[in-house]
């Protein structure tokens, strides 16, 4: 387990749903903070800090509980962003991100700490007006193995600048593989940000909260 | 002697007016979110010869006041705007001051969301500007 123990802190990164929406890397030399509740189901907090523009290092624990509440996972680790791809155009710009990492992880489910390896990609495009992505993030371990899959098509009733707040509508698809969640969520949000603060929240159709706070420096 | 006079003058006319300029203006693609911004403010800022960094989403555009006679090459920030993940279009010069710069922008309209002009590198010149490609 010793080993396991830093390797697996490394591993788990990947999770993040919510954070699917925001960017693993913000600009270069840039650290970033996350934190999430996720409709009951999940919490998470995130620090990465990105040397170079195209990727970042970091790590994030994380809290995931089935719908049913019965099982409880809790991950702590490191990961590697990757922006694979950008496509810088006039007034839009999309991206292709992958990453990848290593955790320890625990629950109520299975005995003692186990490894936990993930791996997820995530690709976007947006305007200053428009925004779609769609991001996969795979967990697994001896012990189980989930995919969270998650859509946002979000629509701003102002085009914002770098010296205005930014509004956001988004709708958000998600569904989840694996032994700990099972069907698909559907949340409707708004997200607020101006300068490097970044806040987002609202409630999926079954009535459950969903947050999101990040900061960028 | 005479072409040689002329060169040297041609030279020092060229140079004081580089060093004249107050406000670099560039014209970068990929700009749509504060992320973007605060990025290329943070590089630019990072510049001993910088006074101010101004952004502006809406126009595309990111203009950096120089020191008092100082200056940033065109090559030193190709590679900033680069590393900071985005791409360079074009580069101008003016004598205006950031404030000015700013409050010109600011009295624009909006830019169409596919600018043809920046896509082929030939804008129109505003005055008191000069290209540096």
């Amino acid at each position: 387990m010793k080993i396991p123990k830093l390797w697996a802190a490394l591993g788990l990164l990947g999770l993040l749903p919510a954070v699917a929406a925001a960017k693993p890397i913000a600009f270069a030399k840039g650290t970033t903070v996350m934190t999430e509740y996720g409709a009951g189901t999940m919490e998470e907090f995130q620090v990465f800090y990105a040397p170079r523009y195209w990727y970042s290092l970091g790590g994030g624990l994380l809290t995931l509980e089935s719908d049913d509440g019965n099982k409880q996972r809790h991950i702590s680790y490191l990961r590697a962003n990757l922006l694979a791809k950008r496509w810088n155009m006039p007034g839009a710009q999309a991206n292709v991100f992958v990453w990848g990492g290593l955790g320890n992880a625990t629950g109520n489910d299975f005995g003692g700490s186990v490894l936990d390896h993930n791996v997820g990609l995530q690709g976007d495009i947006e305007t200053r007006r428009l925004y779609a992505s769609f991001q996969s993030d795979l967990h697994e371990s001896n012990s189980y193995s989930h995919r969270v899959d998650t859509v946002q098509l979000g629509w701003a009733p102002y085009a914002h600048d770098y010296d205005t707040l930014a509004t956001w509508f988004v709708v958000q698809g998600r569904s989840y593989s694996g032994d700990l969640f099972k069907g698909t969520e559907t949340a409707l949000l708004v997200r607020f940000f101006k300068g490097g603060t970044w806040v987002e929240f609202g409630a999926t159709t079954g009535g459950k909260l969903q947050a999101m706070a990040m900061f960028n420096f | 002697m005479k072409i040689f006079k002329a060169t040297v003058f041609a030279l020092l006319v060229g140079f004081a007016s580089m060093a004249s300029a107050k406000t670099i203006e560039m014209d970068v693609n990929g700009l749509v979110c504060a992320f973007c911004a605060q990025g290329i403010e943070k590089t630019l800022k990072s510049f001993p010869a910088t006074e101010g960094v101004f952004v502006s989403l809406e126009h595309r555009i990111v203009a950096v006041q120089l020191m008092d006679g100082q200056d940033i090459t065109d090559t030193a920030l190709t590679k900033a705007i680069t590393d900071a993940g985005y791409k360079l279009v074009a580069i101008r010069r003016t004598d205006e001051p950031l404030s000015a710069v700013r409050a010109r922008v600011k009295q624009q309209k909006a830019l169409p969301a596919v600018d043809p002009a920046k896509h082929s590198h030939e804008g129109a010149k505003m005055e008191g500007m000069d290209d540096h490609h």
